[in-house]
């Protein structure tokens, strides 16, 4: 049904995600996963299948695409868009309404589809995917894993045979990961050909058939599923299908004897309704602390409480036998957000760690960059750097600013393992300077890999607090 | 209460008002046309579930009319600048902000498309304007977050950060226009994937008309406007 011979692509305006020579043939109702590396070019091949390339991206083409024997590039993108349906990696740019409803039909409302066909859609797609209750919402109130069930909605009302998914669960947390593969089954046995790129691999192990990994732009190898388990991911720089056999690396404490801090009276509304209620909480200072919940338990506030940016939240944080208020707990800490790109000011690297700084010092700015492998870019535009580098002068300027909690908000959403693993390195340098890590974080591995406490959110309260402990994170996380 | 008021405008109602009103706060209309026009924002937010936005509203706009009339005429020293500044830029803008306020937050964009196809404007003009629809409720909440990140680096509405003002234009313009950039980009490709561009004519699920409220408001505001116009030229457009 799909078929790419030959295909090369190189774009204009990046070097890397380009392709060299890919054949690939994709046969009807089957469930594929693209895997590699960042920036290995698996967005590109869905470019090619959903016809973004050559109608959206420019460059260098060669060779052939085609659906059920029509060669895609010649056919108009609206054509395309009957036979392909795309659901992409940010939930937030990818919906055109405002609204849910409007939004699941807006597919079929452009393809010019009869009023009462569209009814007839939308009922079957509310049915199939349980949606009666985000009916006539407001998308911008959904969690992350309502708006890509929304985003799903959409592209199954126009009833595609072929639907192309890029990194779809990046925002997801557990729960929601597995909703989406319920969603993938769902189409499975409706006979469709689904094609997913994605890093996060360990909710598709058994809806899949085949495994196809790239790197560097061409097919490096080819699985059915059950060779793909029996490959060592790890090796491929991939994360992993089976979190089973993963250990925790940090099962004691970093500080031989723990000091602890403590949080007080931590409470918080939203209107009448109670989102944060902490009554009292030791937590060991200058260690990495995983906060894990469902979306929606309160992790964020507390967050946002912690660091002193919500007025309404007073609560006390008894740090080294003092008391700290709101307005203190605000100079003490800092968030590096999920969007860094919104705690960037200044035009240079270097200028945002010296506007950190209490007095200008720039030998003292260079020693900072230094240590976070940074200097080489100190004269860079920050907006100019790759996401985990972004990331890095966040954590610079916060360094700079001799902050003593950290708090990080889901820094490894859709991050292959390399990145992953560099985020992992960042927070042990944090620990060696006596700084104190908080992760609010979705990923299973990340934890196992850095965190040495958790703390267990639900419904605003938290629920448990402890030394790290693999089976416990594990019920969480693979119930 | 027992009685459900089922309020709603059409998009085109919405942004001819707008526009009326745009044009009649830069003059100086009468205050019996003015004060009417007014409260055109104050009773569509209060219909439309934003009681607490529209009782804000008016009672600012009373409170800086007030001062204007009464009290500025006669004052002096640094307070008056101040309270000018404040009760001029109240006056003037807030009518429109609300109404603005309310068209994007009450309008779809299925709706708008819908509207401005059955005022056969082409698609060039309603898609465009469409994704400036659905772009400014992210722009609040990208507002949002760059306020909190200049919390923590202690530059909020704080008197050092006062000092150079600029600075802080440019602190929030830089991640929004970047954002802007990267959210069209994405958009765009996303409802290309959709059949946006298909040259057919669009189905509209949603149908709009005019009802009694758009005549009604539509009738209050060029009544409006033609009150101005004769009062600005007297009789002499008649005669």
């Amino acid at each position: 049904m799909l078929k790419m011979e030959n295909v090369s692509f190189s774009y204009d305006e990046m070097r890397n995600a380009n392709l060299k020579d890919i054949n690939l043939d994709i046969g009807d109702g089957e469930v594929i996963l693209l895997c590699g590396e960042s920036g290995c070019g698996k967005t590109t091949l869905t470019r090619f299948l959903n016809g973004l390339i050559p109608n959206f991206f420019d460059g260098k083409r060669e060779g052939k695409a085609s659906l059920n024997s029509e060669l895609i590039d010649e056919m108009p993108i609206y054509e395309i868009s009957e036979h392909v349906g795309s659901v992409f990696q940010n939930p937030k740019t990818q919906f055109f309404n405002v609204d849910t409803t409007g939004e699941i039909v807006f597919g079929c409302e452009n393809l010019a589809m009869d009023a009462s066909d569209i009814k007839r859609r939308l009922d079957n797609v509310v049915r199939d995917f349980g949606l009666r209750h985000l009916l006539d919402k407001n998308i911008f109130k959904l969690s992350g894993g309502e708006k890509q069930k929304i985003a799903c909605a959409s592209v199954s009302a126009v009833n595609p045979e072929i639907l192309i998914l890029d990194e779809p669960s990046s925002n997801l947390d557990s729960k929601s990961s597995w909703d989406f593969k319920a969603i993938i089954e769902k189409w499975k046995s409706q006979g469709k050909t689904v094609i997913i790129a994605e890093h996060k691999l360990f909710f598709l192990d058994d809806v899949i058939d085949r495994v196809i990994f790239i790197k560097n732009g061409k097919i490096d190898n080819e699985w059915t599923i059950d060779e793909f388990k029996q490959v060592n991911h790890r090796n491929l720089g991939l994360r992993q299908l089976n979190l089973n056999n993963l250990t925790a690396k940090h099962p004691d404490y970093y500080c031989s004897s723990p000091e602890f801090m403590e949080i007080k009276n931590f409470r918080f509304n939203y209107g009448r309704t109670r989102v944060l209620d902490i009554d009292s909480v030791r937590i060991p200072k200058n260690e990495i602390i995983a906060i894990i919940g469902k979306n929606g338990a309160g992790k964020s506030t507390f967050a946002n409480c912690l660091c002193g940016l919500k007025r309404s939240c007073k609560g006390e944080l008894i740090l080294d036998n003092h008391s700290l208020n709101r307005k203190e707990r605000l100079k003490k800490s800092y968030m590096v957000m999920q969007d860094v790109n919104h705690q960037l000011f200044t035009e240079s690297v270097l200028d945002e760690v010296l506007l950190s700084m209490d007095g200008e010092n720039e030998e003292g700015a260079c020693e900072i960059l230094d240590n976070l492998n940074l200097i080489h870019l100190k004269d860079s535009h920050p907006m100019a750097l790759s996401g985990g580098e972004k990331q890095r002068v966040a954590i610079a300027s916060a360094i700079a600013s001799k902050k003593e909690i950290l708090i990080f908000d889901e820094p490894t959403s859709g991050l292959d393992l390399k990145n992953m693993m560099k985020v992992s390195e960042n927070l042990k340098y944090l620990q060696g300077l006596g700084i104190t890590s908080f992760i609010i974080t979705h990923d299973y591995e990340l934890i196992l890999e850095a965190c040495s406490h958790v703390l267990h959110f639900e419904g605003g309260k938290i629920i448990d607090s402890y030394k790290m402990d693999k089976e416990k994170l594990k019920e969480f996380f693979l119930e | 209460m027992g009685f459900e008021l089922n309020f709603s405008i059409d998009p085109r109602t919405k942004i001819i008002i707008l526009a009326i009103i745009s044009f009649m706060v830069f003059n100086d209309v009468p205050m019996y046309v003015s004060g009417i026009l007014v409260l055109i924002p104050f009773f569509c937010l209060f219909f439309s579930d934003y009681k607490k936005a529209a009782v804000i509203y008016i009672l600012t706009y009373v409170i800086a009319k007030y001062l204007q009339i009464t009290i500025l005429p006669n004052a002096t020293g640094i307070l008056a600048i101040v309270l000018i500044t404040f009760s001029y830029t109240a006056t003037r803008m807030l009518p429109i902000l609300m109404m603005g306020y309310y068209t994007i937050m009450t309008t779809k964009v299925s709706e708008f498309i819908a509207s401005m196809e059955k005022s056969n404007v082409p698609k060039d003009i309603t898609i465009p304007v469409s994704v400036v629809f659905r772009y400014i409720p992210s722009v609040f909440e990208e507002i949002r977050s760059i306020t909190k990140a200049m919390k923590m680096r202690g530059f909020g509405l704080t008197f050092k950060s006062l000092k150079s003002p600029l600075k802080m234009v440019e602190f929030y313009m830089i991640p929004i226009l970047i954002s802007a950039v990267k959210t069209s980009d994405e958009l765009s490709a996303a409802s290309l994937t959709r059949g946006l561009s298909n040259p057919k004519k669009r189905t509209n699920l949603i149908s709009v008309e005019f009802n009694k409220f758009d005549y009604l408001f539509l009738a209050i505001s060029i009544a409006g406007i033609a009150v101005y116009i004769y009062y600005l030229y007297g009789g002499a457009l008649i005669a």
